[in-house]
């Protein structure tokens, strides 16, 4: 419990200089959000004196600190072009993208692990080869062509599917499948590599020679020992699928934190960018500290140590 | 065999799911029948509060929520539209507000305290866009229920033109109503929704319409085909618009357009300065060749930044012709060793990105070698504000009144104080401009060429087969809106 406090304590300064590097980030890049607000017919009066009440005219240590202050009492601040709590953006968006990305990783876990079984178990064989084909296929595929691609088929020629939009519970479909698409095939090639290292181990050898039946080698002995590089994949995508999945939120006008991100920064709405950069900093981290904590789980020799 | 058996189930597992994948997906069907309008829209409004919106979309809707005191006429001229004006002289003008159009949508009458309210509220905001364009207002009181006096601090024969910000109730602003959100106006349209999709409905029959936020353009086309949207406007590349054409289920109606795109030069430039230079590039463009290429239907040559009928516009200008051997005469006589290195700078829209690749090919002709530079929106309107170009290439949208002169091309008014993104500085021009002569303006930017006017884009509305209502308009409102309707079947 210790060493998992530990780790958790680390996560503090990682998202310190997640922080710190948004916060310089955004606000060196060109673009005043107070010309944005104000127009190209304000006097230059109005801009000083919005940019005061903005706190946009202190030096960038006194922003950051204010900025720090703010958010340790949990206010995230207000868009400046909407006015609205960025607490409410991101509570708005936040579930969409979990929705989103969990669909997603459920369907690649679904045809990737078990398309990596049957390449591993058929090695050199027409499964396998017809695995690793669609596998390469699929993760040579863009979203941003595969996106409406899959719209042509499914929404436009077979008439299944919404084309885009968030109108109807079917319209998640396109885009999971669409994010599933390249993990699933990530998922099959590391499963189906990880499956062949293991099968070739000595405790496999040794139940197979006890008469275990082929399945029972596969799924209770090799398998688990196979998804140990699995899960780690697993973690790291999920934590750039919660991350939001910006061309395919944008592509299917999926109102997810990726959108949300993308217009801000279009319109130079720095509160509501660091917010999201902060958010989605904080997913990565924590999903990756589940990760590892399931590591732990599935491997008795890891163990944190002290 | 065991092996056999487990690669069989697993491969009947994954067939099972797909299976019912398919069952599933196929009974999600085609789009349920509905009644209401469904527009697809490239970028949804920002605000629905008249008094912060300056983007395209916003300006759009509001102008359906709210009713304002001043519209315009097909030449551009301002007319009543909530109120008819005198102005006793060039500071003091009286609105009487007319009988029609005088219900906000909460069921309460406009009168007369309702537009000092607004913009009253309008002079006292420190973060709203416009407050600078009526900074003029000395005072705005209410005579009577129906009668609103305006006085001016200085003399502006142009003020009724600019009284086009939506009356919102007096009651709603003293209780600080967030209008961006839920807004409540007295104009044809009133606001039902505003979640994933903006819901607004007409007050004269009830009919209701979605505007949905589709960004990419070819899933627009594809929801527009599938009967997902009913109809989309502007915001796709000629080809999809083309193509749209040939779809038999589908109806283009077109119309010319107003909106000036134009080709900026940064006249600071040690090049650009001399006019011999500018008007090399100008020649080295083929506009007929583009418009006809690459432009959509309705796109005509442009001139200056107001289009011919306008009231302020010049008919009598001639486009510059395409002539690149002139322009390689002017650009040697002019001192500059061939090829010329210019830099370009646009946005990363594709179809900007295209027409500066296209330009890039002519000027090649005439010895000039365009570099393009496509940067995101943000980046690339700061570096022309603060004259980081040599080129650029941008349009002027709903431009109504020739103030725009003033505000692009006075030496006044270099930003931040104005628009004059080229740094423009002629004292003949800044004369004409305060006189307000117009034609002779226009003619003398004509001859100075700070900019290069390229085209009015035209405008259309695609659109499902079987709506009946008209008013597309050049300037690509939304006003349709008022009357478009489903025909009886």
């Amino acid at each position: 419990m210790n060493s998992f406090l530990k780790r958790l304590l680390g996560v503090i300064p990682v998202v310190f200089g997640v922080l710190l590097l948004t916060f310089l980030l955004v606000h060196l890049v060109p673009g005043d959000p107070v010309e944005v607000m104000l127009g190209e017919s304000a006097t230059t009066a109005d801009r000083t004196q919005l940019r005061a009440e903005l706190g946009l005219d202190q030096p960038l240590p006194i922003q950051f600190v204010t900025y720090l202050g703010k958010l340790a009492q949990g206010n995230f601040g207000y868009s400046i072009h909407t006015h609205t709590p960025i607490s409410r953006l991101l509570a708005e968006r936040l579930p969409a993208t979990v929705e989103l990305a969990l669909l997603a990783l459920s369907i690649a876990l679904f045809i990737g692990l078990p398309l990596g079984i049957v390449a591993a178990i058929r090695y050199r064989q027409w499964p396998d080869k017809m695995a690793t084909v669609s596998a390469l296929t699929l993760s040579a595929m863009p979203h941003f062509w595969l996106g409406p691609l899959l719209m042509l088929v499914f929404a436009l020629w077979l008439g299944w599917l919404p084309v885009n939009g968030m109108e109807s519970r079917a319209s998640i479909v396109l885009p999971a499948l669409t994010l599933a698409c390249g993990l699933t095939a990530i998922l099959t090639r590391m499963t189906r590599a990880s499956l062949l290292e293991v099968l070739s181990e000595d405790f496999v050898r040794t139940a197979r020679a006890k008469g275990l039946s082929q399945r029972v080698v596969v799924l209770r002995h090799a398998l688990k020992a196979a998804l140990l590089p699995v899960v780690t994949i697993v973690g790291l995508q999920l934590g750039s699928l919660l991350a939001g999945a910006v061309i395919t939120e944008t592509v299917f006008g999926w109102d997810g934190v990726g959108r949300l991100l993308v217009e801000s920064i279009e319109k130079r709405d720095y509160p509501v960018t660091q917010a999201c950069v902060l958010v989605i900093a904080l997913i990565y981290v924590l999903v990756n500290l589940l990760t590892d904590l399931t590591y732990a789980r599935l491997d008795p020799r890891v163990r944190f140590t002290r | 065999m065991p092996e056999h058996r487990s690669t069989a189930s697993i491969v009947t597992c994954v067939k099972a799911f797909l299976l019912l994948a398919m069952v599933g997906l196929a009974a999600c069907g085609k789009p349920a029948t509905h009644d209401e309008i469904r527009f697809a829209i490239a970028q949804a409004p920002l605000t629905l509060d008249p008094r912060y919106a300056t983007d395209a979309a916003s300006e759009r809707v509001n102008r359906l929520i709210y009713h304002q005191l001043v519209d315009f006429d097909v030449h551009y001229r301002p007319v009543p539209s909530l109120a008819t004006w005198i102005c006793s002289d060039a500071r003091h003008c009286r609105f009487s507000l007319k009988t029609d159009g005088r219900t906000f949508h909460d069921g309460s009458r406009l009168t007369a305290e309702d537009v000092v309210a607004t913009y009253r509220s309008l002079l006292e905001l420190k973060d709203s866009p416009h407050t600078a364009e009526f900074a003029n207002i000395s005072d705005v009181l209410a005579v009577d229920a129906d009668t609103v006096d305006f006085t001016l601090k200085h003399a502006d024969d142009q003020f009724p033109a600019r009284l086009i910000i939506g009356i919102l109730p007096a009651r709603l602003l003293a209780q600080a109503h967030d209008f961006s959100h839920h807004p409540i106006g007295s104009g044809p349209l009133k606001f039902v929704a505003w979640n994933r999709a903006l819901q607004l409905q007409r007050v004269s029959d009830g009919q209701r319409f979605v505007l949905q936020e589709v960004r990419d353009p070819t899933v627009r086309v594809l929801k527009l085909l599938r009967g997902e949207a009913d109809m989309l406007q502007g915001d796709l590349p000629p080809e999809l618009v083309v193509y749209l054409k040939r779809q038999p289920s589908i109806v283009v109606k077109e119309v010319p357009g107003t909106n000036d795109s134009y080709l900026g030069f940064n006249m600071q430039d040690l090049v650009l300065r001399d006019v011999r230079v500018r008007r090399a590039i100008t020649l080295s463009i083929d506009r007929d060749a583009i418009i006809h290429q690459a432009m959509i239907g309705g796109t005509r040559p442009a001139t200056a930044i107001l289009p011919p009928e306008h009231w302020a516009g010049n008919p009598n200008l001639k486009p510059y012709p395409h002539d690149p051997k002139e322009a390689r005469r002017l650009l040697t006589e002019a001192g500059i060793r061939l090829p010329l290195k210019l830099v370009y700078k646009t946005s990363t829209d594709a179809q900007r990105v295209r027409l500066a690749t296209i330009m890039q090919a002519q000027m090649q002709q005439a010895g000039i070698d365009l570099e393009i530079r496509s940067l995101d929106w943000g980046t690339f309107f700061d570096d022309v504000k603060h004259g980081k170009f040599q080129l650029y290439g941008l349009t002027w949208v709903g431009i109504k009144t020739p103030e725009i002169y003033r505000l692009a091309f006075h030496s006044a008014s270099v930003p931040p104080a104005g628009a004059n993104r080229g740094r423009v500085a002629d004292e003949i021009l800044d004369r004409e401009i305060e006189r307000g002569d117009w034609s002779a303006a226009t003619a003398r930017i004509h001859e100075l060429l700070p900019y290069v006017p390229l085209w009015y884009e035209g405008q259309f509305l695609a659109m499902q087969a079987g709506f009946a209502g008209d008013h597309l308009s050049p300037d690509g409102n939304w006003d349709w809106m008022q009357t478009f309707r489903r025909k009886l079947k």
